[in-house]
């Protein structure tokens, strides 16, 4: 197969960390617990028109921490 | 964050002997003891967060060694891939973080971009000019704030959620991948963060990451024949690395800058703790002096 057909869905970014969480649930137990802190973000972004920001959209809902664990620590 | 109690000074009784007119007013004992106990708990607090940055400094820096190096072969992809027509539309990205009590960290960046935005000669961009309609992003809410109050228009895209921890390749990919799909045009990303100097200083940096346009056009790529065109991964890959780097360091710099800030804190409370229990202590042996006096003059009258 010549050109991948990937390119037409998303960006370069989204396809290697696609790839890079196959990887890593790949790994055995010990390495997989270890690599997979590195998979995670709790990224939320906004869209701004005109001055004013739209509603936040959480990028993955799944990785959302459980609001009710505060902690003191900054 | 924390509400500074206002105490109401009460007047002391007024004494015979004509008071000086800008005598401060006594406050009470009372009033004086749940103050000092106030800036005891804000002592601690202040104490423990120190102490919570300084052990977290230690996993930033390690991490800000590792993002750097992602930069720093990023730049030299930059550096074989010299001038070609350099298109002007930058987009400017301004790094800082959603928490605060980190000293002048969110302020620093929105300067910088405020600087690099009017063209002042101490513009993290030294000699470029920048069109006042350029589009901004924000990731951190503390920045975000204030540059919606001085640039709302320029505003594209604002991110939160980066920095409770070291932050992830994962966080600069979803980043770089929100900024291509945004839309904007750009011909270069200018990335301005605060870059890491020492312990207790930092200062406001900027990285530019050409885009795709600029690499095609570059004398370097010329010389290579590509058969699948993969130049647009390669800037939005580089993009991501970019950001890694300066997030890594971004945080790195905040850390550091909360550790001196509660440090500083820490400090002042404690030289206030033994002010106020100097005052509290006369107030209580001129109290007891009062009630002494008291009693010997009952006493010699009787």
């Amino acid at each position: 197969m010549s050109a991948a057909t990937w390119r037409s869905t998303f960006t370069f970014n989204k396809y290697s960390q696609i790839t890079a969480a196959a990887v890593r649930k790949s790994l055995k137990e010990t390495q997989r617990l270890a690599a997979e802190k590195r998979g995670l973000t709790a990224l939320r972004y906004q869209v701004w028109e005109n001055g004013k920001g739209g509603e936040q959209i959480t990028l993955d809902p799944t990785q959302e921490s459980d609001p009710k664990k505060k902690t003191a620590a900054v | 964050m924390f509400a500074r109690r206002t105490v109401a000074r009460v007047v002391a009784q007024p004494s015979l002997l004509a008071a000086p007119s800008n005598a401060r007013n006594m406050a009470t004992l009372r009033e004086i003891e749940l103050r000092l106990k106030s800036v005891r708990n804000i002592e601690k607090i202040t104490k423990s967060m120190k102490m919570i940055a300084s052990t977290k400094l230690a996993k930033a820096q390690r991490a800000m060694q590792a993002g750097k190096l992602y930069g720093e072969a990023n730049a030299e992809v930059f550096e074989t891939a010299k001038e070609g027509a350099t298109g002007s539309k930058k987009l400017f990205l301004v790094i800082s973080s959603d928490k605060g009590l980190c000293g002048g960290i969110h302020s620093s960046v929105t300067k910088a971009t405020r600087r690099a935005f009017n063209n002042a000669p101490d513009s993290p961009l030294p000699g470029v000019s920048v069109e006042p309609d350029s589009p901004v992003m924000v990731i951190g809410d503390k920045s975000k704030a204030q540059i919606s109050r001085v640039y709302p228009n320029n505003l594209r895209l604002t991110f939160n959620q980066i920095g409770r921890d070291v932050p992830t390749f994962a966080d600069a990919a979803s980043v770089a991948d929100l900024v291509v799909k945004s839309g904007v045009e750009y011909d270069s990303v200018v990335i301005i963060y605060n870059s890491f100097v020492s312990a207790i200083s930092y200062e406001a940096a900027a990285m530019e990451v050409k885009g795709e346009k600029a690499l095609k056009e570059s004398e370097g790529f010329k010389k290579y024949e590509m058969e699948d065109d993969f130049t647009k991964d390669l800037a939005e890959f580089s993009l991501a690395n970019a950001l890694y780097s300066a997030l890594t360091e971004a945080h790195s710099c905040e850390i550091s800058a909360r550790r001196n800030a509660m440090d500083n804190a820490s400090k002042n409370a404690g030289d206030m703790i033994g002010s106020l229990t100097m005052q509290y202590n006369r107030g209580r042996q001129a109290a007891i002096t009062n009630e002494l006096v008291d009693i010997i003059t009952g006493a010699s009258a009787l």
